[in-house]
């Protein structure tokens, strides 16, 4: 639906000099982004604070420029102009604060007028986020979640192929981010190629059909989460609870660092790093008792750390630096 | 929907809301007091000018009288579109904005045209108010020809000060750094002009303030083409056939060309650059 091929975009910052006091040399931005939007499809773009991702999204999005490489519809190889792709797309930015005495609807109206929207559409986009009610409401009386919704509505005008939502659960109380999912769902069921960035991946598995893993303005890795885990060498975990003595593991022939335990008020938690089915008879024979037992797939945060090669700790905390930083490109050769 | 028609309407869409905001109900007392207040004392039968001197016809007292322009209706013109841009650019809106279709050169035109008119229609309302006052007092109203030079003058010298504020909006992030940019800059051509011709005036060895001086009123009119305030009065002095500051009325207008454009221009280039 939408290739990008070798993108690269990095933000000029102020580096003042004697005689140049206007002089800005090249900051963080995106390197080398390559991705691919398939129709009807969820990626999750998932990276900690100053990733890039809101960068791409706005390369994407033809708000910024690319400075190296192209943006391609389709199979086409001539790259599209930044006009037929913001025709194509609509993006969804972090938080806009509406605000003023102008109505909901004008609000829209006043964007639709951009993009050829009538106010029979309007209507329409504002009864599908659930604003119908609030269309005359001012938006100085907006509610966080309302704005968001709004927000969503603006996203949608002229029914765009490809929507690129930036922190799009932010600000949204629990049953309207389901709502929010379910409104997801229908417009990828009408064909409508999604991209979620956020950093709040808890709200994401489960959602999203593909991820893309952004650290420090590079896609690490990009693909179905199986594909994901895979190419980063993860393999499923078995999670156990249970209640009284913990197990000895080390007695079912299990390295230490390979279960990580946890244990509060006489019950443990166990993680081992691989499949063990078999594992649970032996356990129940030697009179264990378990609560809970599931093998389940690595975790965005798990694949995050292993493509990025840092602790959970430093994922997070992690300042991107305005430095030269070099080129990672996951199963290819460094650059 | 022609590109033309969809810039239209937006600005239409901009205008409005800008023309019934708070601050235009709070500027209207201010320009009502300007315009039409100086119409009807400039009008005056018994009036006498410093040295002595009385208008004589309408024309000259509309002359006069555009001083409200320059000090109510410019300031208003930087207190409305002081926000255009930054505003927008910090709540996040600007982004939406720069990511539909339309191109960004039509959205700036569409953002200026917008804040000009917002201040361009009350001024032109109250511009008609003063003729009026202007004809009871005096029995007398301007030609077709200066109707049409007193109000295009009126609406390049406003648009001349929008340009210039939303230039300064779509260069700072803050709201605070755009006003204080576009008030500083009607500081300057308002009152701070006068010194800078003074100062030219005596680094070229001109003798300053004589009136009757050939030399200080050539290098006074040469150096108002530098400024907005100082092209309207050329404009308007293209009328009054009794000033003659050597500065002939292609060169007022051609002025006012150069004023228009190149701010225009650089909003525009800015605006296609602009990162929300």
């Amino acid at each position: 639906m939408l290739r990008m091929e070798y993108a690269g975009y990095r933000h000029s910052i102020y580096s003042p000099r004697l005689l140049q006091p206007w002089h800005t040399r090249p900051g963080p931005g995106v390197f080398s982004a390559e991705l691919s939007l398939y129709e009807g499809t969820i990626l999750g773009l998932v990276g900690p604070n100053g990733a890039g991702k809101t960068t791409l999204l706005r390369l994407l999005a033809g708000i910024l420029p690319l400075q190296k490489g192209k943006i391609c519809a389709g199979e086409e190889q001539e790259p599209i102009s930044s006009q037929e792709l913001r025709m194509k797309v609509g993006h969804m930015p972090e938080q806009v604060r509406w605000q003023g005495k102008k109505s909901v609807q004008q609000a829209l109206l006043e964007l639709g007028e951009m993009r050829h929207a009538d106010q029979n559409h309007i209507e329409q986009l504002l009864k599908l986020v659930g604003l119908q009610s609030r269309m005359s409401s001012p938006l100085n009386e907006l509610s966080q979640g309302m704005r968001q919704r709004l927000t969503l509505a603006a996203a949608l005008l002229g029914s765009p192929r490809i929507l690129l939502l930036d922190e799009p659960l932010n600000g949204l109380d629990p049953v309207a981010s389901e709502a929010f999912v379910l409104l997801l769902r229908k417009l990828t069921q009408k064909g409508v190629s999604i991209v979620i960035s956020s950093h709040r991946v808890d709200g994401l598995v489960g959602l999203i059909d593909r991820l893309a893993l952004m650290h420090q303005g590079q896609i690490l890795a990009e693909g179905t989460m199986d594909d994901v885990a895979r190419d980063l060498g993860l393999k499923n975990k078995t999670e156990m609870r249970g209640k009284g003595q913990m197990p000895e593991f080390t007695k079912y022939s299990f390295k230490k660092e390979d279960v990580e335990l946890r244990a509060d008020n006489g019950s443990w938690h166990a993680v081992i790093n691989k499949p063990q089915p078999e594992l649970l008879i032996e356990l129940l024979n030697d009179g264990h008792s378990l609560t809970e037992w599931k093998i389940r797939q690595p975790n965005v945060i798990e694949m995050l750390c292993a493509a990025t090669g840092l602790s959970i700790e430093d994922v997070g905390l992690e300042v991107t630096s305005s430095a030269t930083i070099p080129l990672r490109k996951f199963g290819g050769e460094e650059e | 929907m022609s590109d033309f028609s969809r810039i239209a309407k937006l600005a239409k869409r901009l205008a409005i809301e800008r023309m019934f905001s708070m601050r235009m109900y709070i500027m209207l007392p201010i320009l009502v007091l300007f315009i039409p207040g100086m119409a009807w004392g400039f009008s005056d039968p018994d009036i006498v000018l410093p040295g002595g001197h009385q208008p004589e016809n309408a024309m000259e007292v509309l002359f006069y009288a555009s001083l409200g322009v320059v000090f109510g209706a410019t300031v208003c013109a930087v207190l409305l579109s002081y926000d255009s841009v930054s505003r927008e650019r910090a709540s996040g809106v600007l982004e939406l904005r720069l990511s539909q279709p339309m191109p960004r050169s039509h959205q700036a035109l569409s953002i200026a045209l917008g804040a000009w008119k917002a201040i361009l229609i009350p001024t032109w309302v109250l511009l008609l108010l003063s003729l009026v006052i202007v004809r009871y007092r005096m029995g007398e109203w301007i030609s077709a020809v200066d109707f049409i030079v007193y109000f295009v003058s009126t609406a390049l010298i406003l648009l001349w000060y929008v340009l210039f504020t939303l230039m300064a909006s779509s260069f700072t992030r803050e709201q605070a750094t755009s006003i204080s940019f576009g008030i500083g800059m009607w500081f300057l051509f308002t009152f701070l002009w006068a010194l800078v011709t003074t100062m030219v005036a005596f680094a070229s060895g001109v003798a300053i303030g004589q009136e009757n001086d050939a030399s200080w009123i050539m290098l006074e009119g040469a150096l108002d083409l530098l400024s907005p305030n100082g092209v309207y009065h050329h404009l308007l002095e293209s009328r009054l056939p009794q000033i003659d500051r050597g500065i002939a009325s292609w060169q007022s207008w051609g002025m006012a060309l150069v004023w228009t454009v190149v701010p225009f221009w650089v909003f525009i280039r800015r605006m296609n650059r602009v990162i929300p």
